[in-house]
């Protein structure tokens, strides 16, 4: 097996006097080639694990290995990795020209080489045309284009980006999603960034990284991370809107044996390997948006009152009430409800998502 | 409030408003275009006070300034030598300032205490300042009996009685008077400086050296030159320090502009002929400041996107 081009082993962080943990025991590796986006709200600690990676935090305890080697102790311009800022942290001071070159120049390379390494990262990233321009005169696009050059320069072993959409407006943040894609496959770059921001996630990792509160929740790849989430927190952050979580308790024996929360009883069926463990402990159903289908209320899995019903395009939003509970379904446009009408809505059971009530890790099925 | 509106817009009271200001408009004409407008006649005259009054006096045209640009000596020579010891002293005030902030952005014991004692100075009046260290100045002075505990006895210097030590002592008193001031402006300008373009640069590769004379220095510039702009307002009218510690003397060899101004209105009763180096200085230091504001005209007029 070859080595992965990163490694993080058991990171932990601690503020203060050791009172404020912000990164807790994280662990995962990072192929060469590889763009894992770390996803998650804020405050959960992907940014100060990208510090880390970068070298501006020490670490409390932990590991991180580039290419193999522990760059525990090694200075942040020592490291071979490349972190662009989300505000871009460009030298406004000097031209563009100049900003691509300051990793060169500071190295004291031969003025022919930085020539030419600058003519090559301003040619991939377009902007040959505007390298005499101030930095000052830029535009967002622009900015974040020439942030990301400067790193390129330097020919990083991994590139770390921090939010690196999230200063652009739409459209420029579409065009830049598609020349993060071309970047990715026309240079190979190994290629981590921070969001919090899943649409951004899922556009462009190849793995995505859910954090929250110091912990790594779950690293999948993208494809998979939204049908399997491994952990309440990530089937809550993930999908939009995200997966319906229903806390209640498995109750009942034999064929009568289902899912109980207030009012609402949904039969499963007893074959289920885990459904006997935990009749009487609690227990969160997850149900997905898109898999919730509408029917008349009398033969209905859950029956209700529609709330709100949001248009997005072809698809529309729809929350269903029923007594405490609040459904979020996603159906065609064409079939929405009106607002106040007894609706039914049906989930089959092969697509129902358990996790454990206690510990919040999804039960296996 | 539609009703105030109207009413605040409506003519009685616009005027009302206009005669309330009237007297401070009055009070500032006189106190501060008149005279202006009088000195600026009166330099085109040869009128003292002695000759009865402004307006019997001669007109002399350019007379008056073409006798200081071309044969008064002294006065071009109090210009050179205000630009010089102003030179040298924002140059040492500029590198102590800077020094003392960037030792200032680490932390250490008593920074607190330090700091305002580094203040201090420049919130002292000039001409105590002045005193001060005509006092220390002297020839059995604490600083000649500090020299001469150090460097035994032959080393404490007549200060006042030789050019060279009298301007040092000019310029020593100056720069202890005001290095507080870029201290206090440029510690405010870098800790103003974002971090992440620091950070970016040490992520690059840069060492703290590097950093510092690439990234925060030119980031810094703008700041650095409105201290200059300020000091330099100030210290070309150089009058208080001179005036305690020499007087201009040994002979003239300290005079600054300010003090031969003086000199020529006060003691001379040349009042027409001081009124034009008056002028001359004003274009003089006019010229100047936009001067060094230069480079960084574009970048404050800009508007913020």
């Amino acid at each position: 097996m070859t080595i992965p081009k990163l490694e993080i082993v058991n990171l932990r962080k601690l503020f203060g006097d050791e009172s404020l943990v912000a990164v807790d025991g994280i662990d995962f590796a990072v192929e060469a080639g590889e763009t894992v986006a770390l996803l998650g709200p804020s405050g959960c600690g992907k940014s100060t694990t990208l510090n880390m990676i970068v070298g501006l935090e020490q670490p409390t305890s932990g590991d991180i290995r580039i290419d193999g080697r522990s760059v525990i102790g090694i200075p942040p311009g020592k490291r071979n990795v490349g972190l662009v800022f989300q505000d871009y942290a460009v030298f406004t001071h000097m031209t563009v020209f100049e900003n691509l070159a300051f990793g060169l120049v500071i190295r004291g390379r031969a003025k022919a080489e930085i020539a030419k390494a600058v003519h090559d990262v301003a040619e991939l990233l377009g902007m040959s045309n505007s390298l005499n321009l101030s930095a000052s005169e830029l535009g967002g696009s622009e900015l974040q284009r020439v942030a990301i050059g400067r790193t390129l320069v330097t020919k990083p072993a991994i590139l770390l980006l921090d939010e690196p959409l999230s200063n652009l407006e739409a459209s420029a943040r579409l065009a830049m999603r598609r020349e993060l894609r071309r970047l990715q496959s026309e240079i190979g770059l190994t290629i981590i960034y921070v969001t919090h921001d899943q649409v951004e996630a899922l556009s462009l990792a190849d793995r995505i990284a859910v954090m929250n509160a110091g912990k790594l929740q779950q690293i999948e790849r993208t494809s998979v991370i939204c049908k399997k989430p491994d952990h309440v927190f990530v089937a809550g952050f993930m999908g939009s809107p995200p997966m319906n979580l229903l806390r209640g308790e498995i109750t009942g024996n034999g064929a009568s044996v289902g899912f109980r929360r207030d009012g609402l009883f949904i039969g499963l069926s007893s074959s289920e390997a885990f459904v006997s463990d935990y009749v009487g402990r609690p227990i969160i159903l997850g149900l997905r948006p898109e898999s919730l289908t509408l029917a008349a209320a009398h033969d209905a899995t859950i029956s209700g009152k529609v709330a709100v019903v949001e248009p997005r395009g072809p698809e529309a939003v729809v929350t269903v009430e029923s007594g405490t509970v609040s459904l979020k379904a996603v159906v065609p446009t064409a079939e929405r409800p009106q607002v106040g009408a007894d609706i039914g809505l049906l989930a089959a059971p092969s697509s129902f998502v358990f996790f454990s009530g206690e510990t919040g890790r999804r039960l296996a099925s | 409030m539609q009703e105030a509106t109207s009413a605040r817009g409506s003519l009685p009271s616009n005027r009302l408003g206009q005669l309330l200001m009237l007297p401070g408009q009055i009070v500032s004409l006189l106190v501060l275009v008149v005279p202006l407008v009088v000195a600026f006649y009166m330099s085109f005259t040869d009128w003292t006070p002695t000759h009865g009054s402004l307006l019997q006096a001669t007109l002399v045209g350019f007379d008056n300034y073409k006798e200081l640009l071309v044969y008064d000596t002294r006065f071009v020579e109090a210009v050179v030598r205000t630009l010089l010891i102003s030179t040298v002293c924002l140059a040492l005030e500029f590198v102590l300032g800077l020094s003392l902030a960037v030792l200032f952005l680490r932390e250490f014991r008593g920074k607190a205490i330090l700091f305002s004692a580094f203040l201090t100075p420049m919130m002292i009046l000039p001409v105590v300042v002045g005193y001060t260290f005509w006092m220390l100045f002297q020839s059995n002075g604490p600083i000649n009996q500090l020299l001469m505990l150090v460097f035994g006895s032959g080393a404490g210097p007549q200060w006042f009685r030789s050019t060279p030590l009298a301007i040092s002592a000019v310029i020593i008193t100056e720069v202890w008077h005001w290095t507080p001031l870029f201290f206090l402006i440029l510690l405010s300008g870098l800790n103003a400086i974002p971090e992440n373009p620091v950070r970016a640069a040490v992520i690059l590769g840069a060492t703290p050296r590097q950093v510092f004379w690439r990234i925060v220095l030119p980031m810094l510039k703008p700041v650095i030159i409105v201290a200059f702009v300020i000091r330099a307002m100030e210290i070309v009218k150089l009058f208080d320090e001179v005036f305690m510690l020499t007087r201009g003397g040994p002979g003239t060899s300290t005079e600054t502009i300010s003090l031969y101004i003086y000199k020529l209105a006060f003691a001379d009763f040349q009042l027409a002929y001081g009124a034009a180096a008056a002028f001359l200085v004003l274009l003089g230091t006019l010229a100047l400041i936009h001067l060094l504001l230069a480079p960084i005209r574009n970048q404050l007029l800009e508007a913020r996107r």
